[in-house]
């Protein structure tokens, strides 16, 4: 008897929470999944057209997601904090070409004619990852996961 | 994962498609070919084909419903080229996703990368994630990490034994003209190295707290970074040794933009690695346990001029308390035409490693400082393309680890012809210099096709 009274209390308890939740949830539409403008080629500047007011819409600083030499090397917080803006223009696949996690080639081999790209490893890693992961072994992390793959027992053991 | 569940997974989401209004498939298909001559190894010849596969299918019975599938599989036509032996293959996502029409909502289920938290992760689970009332969003995960094979089959057991689950969430609040912080926690694994009925040394599970920052007052100006504590529960330092430290990572990035064409960008990061990392699976390349940390700072100055011309200046110094110091320094500059017919880099880099500290006595030291020089440029001329790609790397002569070369180059070249408009066929020709390959030429054809609608699948 006490048991279902517990059981019931908690039941109302879950219930009252959910419907809490939902109330706390942004009445905003959605934006767009998909960019609705086709893009030209090479790296675009997302402030070129879009208000980088943060005050406004979606509260997206898009200022800080135009696509500067800096930001293709370097755009580990803009994933991290806004990723679906990432995914209104690029399929997963895309982060993919480096953020694998296990890939059968470097993406340089992969992407070998798009040199504009700024694939990882490019030329002669094997000699050059002695000094880079030796350096800094954090930065294999983010694309080869915690503990590396397989490949590594080639030399490594 | 194991294979029987891949399979299962895969069929579920592959049946999945048949309710799909609209399919994209998007594919690469590469042939590659090359000889391998080398003093003390067998001579062998090695032609790998490799087939990449993505799949989006939207619509799938709901406007809201899609499918996201990608991998790869890769299988010898002559001898083995990886020690995975001659065939090879791998589920890199694949997961169901449900947007919702408002709050920017969405369920993701299956495999996938999450980096939602303090981290990267791939995972096989379940994702969510909704904007908020007053600027507040929140996120969360949770399933099984996705493993990668160790050397040592009792050491696999031990790594999924512990790692049986992750999960994670971040709350996250954006205010009007300032920026946003968020709070974010993830834990990998739950059970202990204690736990297993042979005590393992090595802890593989990881429990982090995050708290990340954007702070961009106005457009011109920006900082954005993390710091990540560790909160796990370690084993006691050896009695005398210095307290841990818990702070597992400090990065920082703070970037400004002048007049619309210079960028000024820095960068601070820290990282203790027995904090950031969990238990290592190679201790041969990763020494977790033992107390060491690096940290780097640089930055870089971005003129985009108004001419399609972009040229970069960069400075990075590295440091490592176990080896010492590398500094980078160099600059890049590119061209396009108005159209992006015609692109074209140059680029040189100077990496200092003299300051780097002996570290095996079995090996005589030498630093691999160089210089590093690149070329490329890439053409599209109706339904023709062409690139060539360039890299040299100029080391001290007389280096044990280069044996006996100082210059170390590949070139590459490629001619490619749009057969139609979902029909790529390209060509690849490398050839290089390096100290396991003397004289390395590689062949690769690739074709690259894409059937369906997604507007952005695979790009």
């Amino acid at each position: 008897m006490a048991r279902n009274t517990v059981f019931k209390f908690i039941g109302v308890a879950l219930g009252l929470g959910f419907l809490m939740a939902c109330s706390l949830i942004s009445p905003e539409t959605s934006y767009a999944p998909t960019h609705p403008q086709e893009l030209s080629a090479g790296r675009p500047m997302c402030s070129e057209c879009h208000s980088t007011d943060v005050a406004k819409g979606a509260l997206k600083p898009y200022a800080s997601f135009d696509h500067t030499a800096n930001f293709v090397k370097d755009h580990r917080f803009q994933a991290n904090q806004d990723a679906n803006t990432c995914a209104s223009c690029h399929a997963q696949s895309f982060c993919t070409d480096c953020h694998g996690g296990k890939v059968p080639m470097k993406p340089s081999i992969r992407l070998s004619d798009r040199p504009d790209r700024d694939t990882p490893h490019r030329g002669d890693f094997m000699t050059l990852h002695r000094l880079e992961g030796k350096m800094d072994p954090s930065s294999c992390y983010t694309c080869h996961g915690r503990a590396n793959n397989d490949k590594c027992k080639a030399c490594h053991r | 994962m194991k294979r029987r569940n891949h399979v299962v997974l895969l069929a579920t989401l592959m049946s999945a498609t048949a309710w799909g209004q609209e399919v994209s498939l998007y594919g690469t298909t590469m042939a590659q070919m090359w000889k391998q001559d080398t003093p003390g190894f067998d001579k062998a010849t090695f032609t790998p084909a490799t087939q990449y596969l993505g799949i989006d299918a939207t619509k799938l019975g709901t406007d809201n419903l899609s499918l996201h599938l990608f991998g790869w599989g890769r299988t010898d036509l002559s001898d083995a080229s990886t020690l995975e032996g001659k065939s090879g293959g791998y589920l890199n996502y694949g997961y169901l996703q449900y947007r919702f029409d408002r709050a920017n909502a969405e369920i993701k289920a299956g495999r996938m990368t999450v980096n939602q938290s303090t981290g990267f992760e791939q995972i096989d689970g379940v994702s969510v994630r909704t904007d908020l009332r007053g600027g507040f969003s929140v996120s969360a995960f949770g399933g099984r990490p996705v493993y990668y094979k160790t050397v040592d089959p009792r050491n696999q057991t031990d790594y999924e034994f512990q790692r049986d689950a992750i999960f994670g969430t971040r709350l996250g609040w954006r205010m009007p003209k300032v920026g946003e912080i968020g709070v974010s926690f993830l834990q990998d694994g739950t059970k202990a190295a204690k736990d297993l009925d042979i005590p393992s040394p090595i802890d593989y599970t990881r429990k982090q707290l995050g708290v990340d920052v954007l702070i961009t007052p106005a457009t011109i100006f920006d900082v954005r970074g993390r710091t990540v504590f560790d909160l796990a529960d370690h084993a006691p330092a050896a009695p005398g040794a210095p307290d841990r430290n818990k702070i597992a990572e400090h990065d920082y990035t703070a970037s400004l933009k002048l007049g619309g064409q210079f960028v000024l960008s820095g960068n601070f990061a820290e990282r203790n690695f027995f904090a950031y990392f969990a238990g290592t699976n190679l201790p041969s390349l990763f020494r977790q346990d033992e107390k060491d940390m690096f940290r780097g700072f640089g930055g870089s100055i971005t003129w985009n001029a108004p001419s399609t011309v972009q040229i970069v200046a960069d400075y990075r110094h590295m440091h490592r308390e176990s080896f010492g110091d590398v500094n980078r320094a160099g600059g890049e500059i590119r061209w396009a035409s108005s159209e992006k017919t015609f692109q074209a880099g140059v680029g040189a880099h100077w990496v200092n490693a003299a300051n780097t500290k002996f570290v095996d006595p079995a090996t005589p030291y030498r630093s691999l400082s160089h210089k590093e020089a690149r070329a490329w440029m890439m053409t599209v001329k109706g339904k023709f393309s062409a690139s060539l790609d360039g890299i040299l790397q100029r080391y001290d002569s007389g280096n044990p680890y280069l044996a006996g070369m100082k210059n170390v180059y590949e070139a590459v070249a490629s001619l490619g012809f749009q057969a139609t408009t979902n029909l790529k066929m390209s060509g690849d020709v490398s050839y290089g210099t390096n100290p396991v390959a003397k004289h390395e030429t590689r062949g690769l054809l690739r074709a690259e096709y894409r059937f369906g609608f997604a507007k952005k699948g695979g790009r």
